[in-house]
C-alpha cells in the first residue's frame, strides 16, 4: 500500500470509531443539539469550517462530530465531558483564538455549548471524513520538474553556421520560431572582460587583455576559458555563490555576536571544491552526509566532515530557553535549506500543513526532520541558557599533527613566558609594597623621635615613598594589562582542528509529526523518508542506529532524481547569463516559472550527469557557446518581441556584486593579494574578543575592532560575515544586495537606490582603490598618452576612443584650473585620482555587459 | 526618463531612486508608488513607530500588582514551563515596582511616576497592556516586531507601508529609520527596493553623518562635480551603445541625487533654526539626558510632516537584567519628555489624528527578579525578558485616546483578557491606514505573502 493511502487510513479508522457513539445519546440530547448547537454552528461557523467552505482555516470541520473531536491544525476542538480541555470554549470566550471573528457569542450560548459538551457532545450528524484536499501523487508527477529528466536531439535550425555548441541549437530554434535574429557577437574585449568576471569575479588584465586579442588561433577562447577555469580564483567566486545558499556567517546565531570560530573551514572547503571540481553528485552527499561516508585517506575524511558544514553555518537562534523549539526551528531551516538549494522546493510551510501548491505532505516534511532529529547539531552549554553549534574534531595527517603540535608549543611557550612574567611582576610588586609598609611604620615611629638626623631621614624617605609608591601603580598596571591577555591565550590553547559538523546521534528514530509545527503538540510519529513525487522506487530501508542522512544524500545526488541535476545546471546558466531557464531559481513547484527552453534544461542535465556532474565542463560548455558571445546591445524589432530577454536574442547585463565590485577595485588598483582561507575572525587579537569566560552568562562573543592588515587587500570571500553587520570592510556589502546571511537565495536582487550612488561617489573603497591606481600609473607609464591608453585598458578593460582621449584631457585642463596645489608632482597625482576615480565610479566599471 | 529602448520589467521595478532630493522627481521615483489603493477609508495617514529597544518593563510603567508587591523579595511560583531555562531567576522573587504608578488624566490611566511629561498626554493615548509575542529573545522578537516573523528574512512592516500606500512626498524617501537597530528592521525582504527604509543618524558632532558616505572626498565641490561630469558622460556614452538600461539609468539618476544630497540633508536634520520654545518641548539642549531622543523626535516630526509614511525612531537602552532602579528612571529622563513633546507638538499642529504613533519594545519583562551574581540585595535586581504580556501605546490616528485595553493575571504573567499578539497589532495598525490586512500581498516563489503571515486580527475594541 502506498504510504500516503495508509496514513489517510489510520486516520479515517479512528475518526470511526469516535463516530461510533453518536448513536447512544437520548433523544432530548439530540434535541438540545438541533435547537440550540447545530443552528449556531451553521450560522457562525460554516463559512470557514466545513466541507463547502471555500478555504477550510484551520484544518477544522465542524460539519461533523468526528471533525470536531478530531479537531483542526491546534488540535481537538471538543473533548466530550470535559469543556475546559476543548478548544471551541475557549475559542467562543475568546481566550486564545477569538471565534467567531465577527464578535463574540452571548454568554448565554457559550453556556449552551458547555452544557451541550457536559452532555458528552450528543451530535447526530453523519460521519464525514473525506479529507478535504487529498494529495493526489500520480496528478502531482505531470508537473514538468517531476518527470524524469530527458535527452532531447538538439533541434534543426535555420541558420546551421550560427551555432557553435548544441546548446545554441535549443536556442536558435525558439528565435527561429519567433521570426528573432540573434544580435551580434559582442567585440573580444567585451567577452574577455564578460567572461573573466564570470567566471573568477576580476577583470582581466591588461596582459591578459593583449595576449587574447592578439591570438588569432581557432583555440583563443578555449585558452582563455581553461586559463579561467583553472585559477584559485574561479573557485574563489563560484564558492561564494554556494555560500548564498547556506545562510553562511561567522556569528552563530544572530544574538551576542557568538562567534563561529569554525565556520570558516567550510568556505575553504568550498573553494577547494569547486578548485577541483569535485563531482557535484558527490558534493551533494558530503553536505548532507559525509561524515557517514567512507574515506581513503585521512584528508578525505576531514574533508567530508567538514563539508556536512553546510547544514550548520544558517543562523540559529541559540540564546532560545525553550530548547525543544530550539530543535524544531533548527531542524526546519535544515529542512528549509536542503529543498531550496538541492530540489528548489519549498518545504518550510510544510512544518505545519501539507503544502498548499505542491504534493508535499506533512508526513514527508517529518520524514526528513527525523533524520535531523537523529543527528542534533546544537547542544546546551552546562551554564546560561545558551546553546551552542556541534563541532567535531578532524583527523590529521602525520605532517599536520607536527604542525600543529608545533604551533601549540609555541603558544604554551608564550603563555607560560606571560606567566613567568606576571609572577615575576607580582613579586616584584610584593616586595616593593612591604618595602613600603616597612618605610611607612618607620615613618611613624621616627616622627615620634626630634632629632635633626631624624628630620633628614624623613625627606629621603618620602622620596623613596614617592618612587615606590610610582612603581607599584606602574606594576599594577601591568600586571592588570597581562591578565587578559593570559586569559586569551589560555582560551585559545587549543589548536586542534575542528569543523562545525553533523553527527548520528545516540538513538536514531523516526519523529512524531509536530502539530501546526509545535513540538509540544506530537502527533503520530512518521517513517524517516523523502517526498514521493520526486521518487522513482521505494525509500531505501534506513539500517538501525543510522540517521538516514546517507540514503537521504544518495536520494538527491541520484542522477534518477528529476530535480537535482536540473536545479544544478539551471543555477550554474542563471550565473552565466543573468536569469535562469527558470527563473524562479529557487523553486520548481508548480507556482513557480516554467522554463522558458524546457528541452534545453533537459539537454543540459543530461549532459551533466553525463560529464561526471562536472561543474567545470558543464561552465565551460556554456561560455564557449555562440549565445554566450551575443552582444547585450538592444535591437529594435526583438525588443517589441521578447522585451524580457528570456529568448536570450542579447546578453544580459548585470550589476556586479558587491564582492565583485570590491575585488575588481583591488585588481585593478593593483593591491589585491592572494589568501589560501583560514579563519576570517581575528580571534587572535584580544581586542576582538569580548568576555572569554567559560561560565559566563553570555558565551564568548566577537568584535571587528582590528582587522588583520592583509584583510583589507584580500577577497571579499574571506572577510568576516557578521549577522550584526558591524564590520567597515562590510559595508559595500551593505549597500549592494549581498544575501542576508539568514537567508537562503540562489539569485541576489540588483538593486538600484541612491546610498549606492553616495558610495560611489565618497566612500573609501572607492577613494582609496582610485589613489593606488592613479599612483600605479604615475609610477609605471610615465608618458601621459600612453597612461590614458593604460587606464581605460586597466579600468574598463578595452582602448581609449578617440572622442574620449579628447574629453579626458579636457578635464585633466579643468581639474588643473581646480585644484589649487604649487607642487607640480603633486598636483599631477590629485589629477589623476580625480580621473581614475571618475572611471571606476562608472557604470561601466560595476556593470559587466 | 527612461530611455525608449530599455526593456526589463524588473529592471523598471527595481530602478527606483528615492532620497532627499531637492527637485521633483516624479519621473523616477514613479516606482515608489504604490500599486495598491486604500482598501477603505484610512484614519490615518502616516505612522511614527518608537521603538524602545531592549524590552521596558510593563511592570515599572503601567502594569504593577499588587500580589508582586505584597511578595516583594519573597519567592513566588514560576509559571515557566520545565523545559524553559532562565538565569539569574532561580530564586524566583517577585520584585515591585520601582516607583509609584498612579493613575493618571482624566481617563485615570495608569502610569509610573518615573514618566512624568507621559502623564500630561495620557488622555490621548490608548494604552495596551495584552500585548503579547513568541520569542524571549531580542534577535528574534525584534525581528518578528518588525517583519511578523523571526526566523526567514522578510519585508519590515514600513516598508510593507511604503508598498500598500506608497510615497505622500516624491522627494523623500516614504520610509525613514532613525538609528535603526539592524538591517532586517528597515530592509525591504522581496518587496521592490524602493520600499526599503532609510536609516538614518541624527548627528550630534560635526563628525557625524546624518547618511553614510554623505560628504564630499574630493577638496572642492567644483573639483567632485568635474569627476562626477566625467562618470556622466562615460556613462552616457555606454548607455547610447547599449540603446538604453533601465538599472543603468536609474545609476545615473541616483549619481545626481547623491550630488544634491550632500548638501539637503544636513539641511533638512538642521534643528538650528528651531524655535527656542519647541527646542524645550522635546527636552533638546546640550547637557540634557534627553537632548538625543528630543532631536531624533522632532526631526521624526518633521519627516512626518514632509509626507514620509513610516518614521521609526529606536530608543534604546531598556534590556534591564540588573538594577532596574537604577536604570530605568534614566532610561525614563532620556525619553519620556521627548516622547511626551512628539505628542503635544503632533496634537498642536493638528496633525495627531492622522498620524499614528506606537511605542513598544520588542517584549517585556517578569514581574519576578533576576540577578546574575546570585548574592545582590533585591532592591538591585533586574528583570528577564518576558514576551508572554507586555505592554505598549497607540496614539492618534483613529485610536480611543485615555483609554486602557487588556489585563493580565494576578501576577502579570499571562494575559487574561484583551491579548493583542504582534500579528493583531499588525492588522490593526493596517486598518487604521486603511489596509485589509489579508489582501495587501506579495506573491513570492508561487505564495502570496502578508505582514501578518496567516495570522491577525483587527482589535476593533481601540477603534475611536
Amino acid at each position: 500500500m502506498n504510504r500516503l493511502t495508509f496514513l489517510f487510513a489510520v486516520a479515517c479508522s479512528t475518526s470511526l470509531a469516535l463516530a461510533n457513539d453518536a448513536g447512544e445519546f437520548s433523544n432530548d440530547q439530540i434535541a438540545f443539539f438541533e435547537s440550540k448547537i447545530r443552528p449556531l454552528l451553521v450560522e457562525h461557523c460554516y463559512e470557514c469550517h466545513a466541507a463547502g467552505s471555500k478555504i477550510l482555516q484551520g484544518g477544522l470541520r465542524v460539519d461533523h462530530r468526528a471533525g470536531l473531536l478530531k479537531g483542526g491544525d491546534s488540535g481537538a476542538a471538543v473533548v466530550p465531558k470535559q469543556a475546559a480541555k476543548g478548544l471551541l470554549i475557549k475559542a467562543l470566550r475568546h481566550e486564545d483564538v477569538k471565534m467567531p471573528p465577527k464578535g463574540k457569542l452571548p454568554d448565554s450560548v457559550i453556556k449552551d455549548f458547555e452544557t451541550w459538551i457536559a452532555m458528552g457532545a450528543p451530535d447526530p450528524r453523519a460521519a464525514d471524513d473525506r479529507p478535504v484536499r487529498t494529495i493526489d501523487l500520480e496528478e502531482g508527477r505531470k508537473h514538468w520538474a517531476f518527470q524524469p529528466v530527458t535527452d532531447p536531439k538538439p533541434p534543426a535550425v535555420g541558420d546551421a553556421k550560427w551555432p557553435l555548441v548544441p546548446l545554441d541549437r535549443f536556442v536558435l530554434a525558439r528565435l527561429d520560431a519567433k521570426g528573432l535574429k540573434p544580435v551580434a557577437d559582442a567585440d573580444r574585449f567585451t567577452w574577455l572582460r564578460r567572461v573573466s568576471l564570470d567566471l573568477t569575479g576580476l577583470p582581466p588584465t591588461p596582459a591578459e587583455i593583449t595576449a587574447f586579442v592578439s591570438d588569432q588561433s581557432p583555440q583563443a577562447f578555449e585558452t582563455v576559458v581553461d586559463r579561467l577555469l583553472n585559477s584559485r580564483a574561479y573557485g574563489e567566486r563560484w564558492a561564494r555563490h554556494w555560500l548564498d545558499l547556506t545562510g553562511y556567517a561567522d556569528m552563530m546565531g544572530t544574538s551576542n555576536n557568538v562567534f563561529a570560530e569554525h565556520s570558516w573551514r567550510y568556505r575553504d572547503y568550498l573553494i577547494a571544491t569547486y578548485q577541483k571540481d569535485k563531482p557535484f553528485d558527490r558534493f551533494v552527499r558530503e553536505q548532507i552526509a559525509g561524515d557517514l561516508m567512507p574515506a581513503e585517506t585521512t584528508e578525505e575524511r576531514a574533508e567530508n566532515i567538514v563539508g556536512t558544514g553546510f547544514l550548520m553555518v544558517g543562523d540559529v537562534e541559540i540564546v532560545e530557553p525553550d530548547k525543544a523549539k530550539l530543535e524544531a526551528d533548527h531542524i526546519d531551516t535544515q529542512v528549509i535549506k536542503i529543498g531550496t538549494s538541492f530540489l528548489g522546493m519549498t518545504l518550510g510551510c510544510v512544518r505545519c500543513h501539507d503544502h498548499k501548491f505542491d504534493p508535499i505532505t506533512i508526513p514527508e516534511y517529518y520524514g526528513i526532520a527525523g533524520m535531523l532529529r537523529s543527528s542534533p547539531s546544537t547542544h546546551k552549554i552546562p551554564f546560561g541558557v545558551w546553546s551552542i553549534l556541534n563541532s567535531t574534531e578532524l583527523p590529521e595527517t602525520p605532517e599536520q599533527l607536527v604542525t600543529r603540535q608545533k604551533l601549540e608549543a609555541d603558544h604554551a611557550a608564550k603563555l607560560t613566558g606571560m606567566k613567568t612574567e606576571r609572577e615575576k611582576l607580582e613579586g616584584e610588586k610584593n616586595a616593593v609594597a612591604k618595602e613600603l609598609a616597612q618605610l611607612e611604620q618607620a615613618t611613624t615611629s621616627a616622627t615620634s623621635g626630634n632629632s635633626n638626623e631624624a628630620t633628614k631621614d624623613v625627606a629621603a624617605d618620602q622620596a623613596r615613598k614617592d618612587s615606590l609608591k610610582k612603581r607599584r601603580d606602574e606594576l599594577t598596571g601591568q600586571i592588570q594589562r597581562l591578565g587578559p591577555l593570559i586569559q586569551h591565550a589560555e582560551f585559545f590553547q587549543s589548536k586542534v582542528p575542528k569543523a562545525f559538523a553533523m553527527r548520528d546521534g545516540d538513538h536514531p528514530a523516526d519523529m512524531p509529526i509536530y502539530i501546526r509545527g509545535n513540538p509540544y503538540a506530537p502527533a503520530a510519529v512518521v517513517p524517516r523518508g523523502t517526498i514521493q513525487v520526486a521518487s522513482w522506487d521505494k525509500f531505501p530501508a534506513i539500517p538501525a542506529g543510522q540517521s538516514g542522512r546517507l540514503q537521504l544524500a544518495d536520494w538527491i545526488a541520484d542522477k534518477r532524481n528529476p530535480l537535482t541535476p536540473r536545479v544544478a545546471v539551471n543555477r550554474v546558466w542563471q550565473k552565466l547569463f543573468g536569469e535562469g531557464i527558470v527563473r524562479s531559481v529557487d523553486y520548481f513547484g508548480t507556482r513557480g516559472e516554467l522554463p522558458s527552453h524546457p528541452e534545453l534544461l533537459d539537454h543540459l542535465a543530461t549532459r551533466f550527469v553525463q560529464v561526471g556532474w562536472s561543474q567545470k565542463k558543464l561552465i565551460r560548455e556554456l561560455v564557449l557557446s555562440r549565445t554566450y558571445r551575443l552582444s547585450s546591445a538592444n535591437d529594435v524589432d526583438a525588443v517589441q518581441v521578447d522585451p524580457d530577454n528570456r529568448l536570450l536574442w542579447r546578453t544580459n547585463r548585470q550589476r556586479l556584486e558587491a564582492e565583485a565590485i570590491r575585488d575588481s577595485l583591488l585588481a585593478v588598483s593593483g593591491e589585491l593579494i592572494g589568501s589560501d582561507g583560514g579563519p576570517g575572525l581575528v580571534l587572535e587579537e584580544r581586542e576582538n574578543c569580548g568576555d572569554l569566560v567559560q561560565q559566563g552568562v553570555n558565551p564568548p562573543n566577537y568584535n571587528h575592532r582590528k582587522p588583520r592588515p592583509q584583510q583589507e587587500f584580500q577577497r571579499s570571500i574571506y572577510l568576516p560575515v557578521m549577522r550584526t553587520n558591524t564590520i567597515n570592510l562590510d559595508r559595500i556589502r551593505n549597500q549592494f544586495d549581498f544575501v542576508n546571511p539568514a537567508q537562503i537565495a540562489g539569485q541576489r536582487s540588483q538593486t538600484v537606490v541612491p546610498t549606492q550612488a553616495l558610495f560611489v561617489m565618497n566612500n573609501d573603497l572607492f577613494r582609496k582603490r582610485a589613489k593606488a591606481l592613479a599612483d600605479r600609473l604615475l609610477k609605471e607609464t610615465p608618458q601621459a598618452d600612453a597612461r590614458l591608453e593604460r587606464l581605460w585598458l586597466q579600468a574598463l578593460n578595452r582602448p581609449v576612443s578617440d572622442e574620449e582621449r579628447v574629453i579626458a584631457k579636457s578635464v585633466l585642463a579643468d581639474l588643473d584650473a581646480a585644484i589649487s596645489e604649487p607642487n607640480a608632482e603633486v598636483k599631477e597625482a590629485l589629477k589623476w585620482h580625480e580621473l581614475c576615480h571618475s572611471l571606476l565610479a562608472s557604470n561601466e566599471f560595476i556593470f559587466r555587459i | 526618463m527612461f530611455h525608449p529602448l530599455n526593456c526589463s520589467r524588473r529592471g523598471m521595478l527595481q530602478s527606483v531612486a528615492c532620497g532627499f532630493g531637492g527637485l521633483a522627481l516624479a519621473d523616477i521615483v514613479h516606482a515608489a508608488t504604490s500599486p495598491h489603493t486604500a482598501h477603505f477609508m484610512p484614519k490615518a495617514k502616516r505612522v511614527i513607530f518608537l521603538f524602545m529597544a531592549g524590552g521596558p518593563s510593563q511592570h515599572d510603567l503601567f502594569d504593577p500588582k499588587e500580589f508582586i508587591r505584597q511578595k516583594h523579595g519573597q519567592h513566588i511560583d514560576s509559571p515557566l514551563r520545565k523545559e524553559v531555562t532562565q538565569v539569574g531567576t532561580e530564586k524566583f522573587l517577585a520584585l515591585a515596582e520601582a516607583a509609584p504608578v498612579k493613575p493618571r488624566g482624566e481617563s485615570g490611566m495608569l502610569i509610573s511616576d518615573l514618566m512624568p511629561h507621559l502623564c500630561s498626554v495620557v488622555d490621548d493615548i490608548c494604552l495596551l497592556r495584552g500585548v503579547s509575542t513568541d520569542n524571549p529573545q531580542h534577535a528574534s522578537a525584534v525581528n518578528q516586531f518588525h517583519t511578523g516573523v523571526f526566523t526567514e528574512v522578510r519585508p519590515s512592516m514600513g516598508a510593507w507601508i511604503s508598498y500598500g500606500l506608497g510615497t505622500e512626498n516624491q522627494n523623500l524617501p516614504s520610509f525613514v529609520s532613525i538609528h535603526a537597530p539592524g538591517v532586517r528592521t528597515y530592509g525591504s525582504g522581496f518587496l521592490p527596493a524602493a520600499h526599503q527604509g532609510t536609516p538614518l543618524t541624527v548627528p550630534m558632532d560635526n563628525k557625524t553623518l546624518p547618511i553614510e558616505n554623505l560628504r564630499n572626498v574630493s577638496s572642492s565641490d567644483v573639483i567632485q562635480r568635474q569627476r562626477l561630469d566625467l562618470t556622466k558622460r562615460l556613462n552616457q556614452r555606454l548607455i547610447d551603445n547599449l540603446q538604453g538600461d533601465a538599472q543603468m539609468e536609474g545609476m545615473i539618476q541616483n549619481m545626481e541625487l547623491a550630488f544634491r544630497m550632500q548638501t539637503t540633508t544636513p539641511q533638512l536634520v538642521d534643528l538650528s533654526k528651531e524655535t527656542q520654545s519647541t527646542l524645550d518641548l522635546y527636552g533638546i539642549g546640550g547637557g540634557k539626558e534627553s537632548d538625543r531622543h528630543g532631536r531624533a523626535c522632532l526631526l521624526a516630526r518633521r519627516l512626518s510632516e514632509s509626507g514620509v509614511r513610516f518614521v521609526q525612531v529606536t530608543m534604546d537602552g531598556w534590556d534591564h537584567h540588573g538594577d532596574i532602579r537604577g536604570n530605568l528612571p534614566r532610561l525614563c529622563r532620556q525619553t519620556d519628555q521627548p516622547v511626551a513633546g512628539l505628542l503635544k507638538d503632533l496634537k498642536a499642529r493638528g496633525m495627531l489624528d492622522d498620524t499614528l504613533v506606537l511605542w513598544s519594545g520588542e517584549f517585556g519583562r517578569t514581574p519576578w527578579s533576576q540577578d546574575l551574581s546570585g548574592t545582590a540585595p533585591i532592591n538591585t535586581h533586574g528583570r528577564e525578558h518576558q514576551p508572554e504580556s507586555f505592554c505598549a501605546w497607540m496614539a492618534g490616528g483613529g485610536v480611543k485616546g485615555g483609554f486602557t485595553w487588556g489585563e493580565t493575571d494576578h501576577m502579570g504573567y499571562n494575559v487574561i483578557n484583551g491579548k493583542v499578539h504582534i500579528h493583531d497589532l499588525h492588522a490593526t495598525m493596517l486598518h487604521l491606514l486603511g489596509i485589509d490586512h489579508t489582501r495587501l500581498t506579495f506573491n513570492q516563489v508561487g505564495r502570496d505573502f502578508r505582514l501578518t503571515d496567516v495570522h491577525g486580527s483587527v482589535v476593533k475594541e481601540i477603534l475611536a
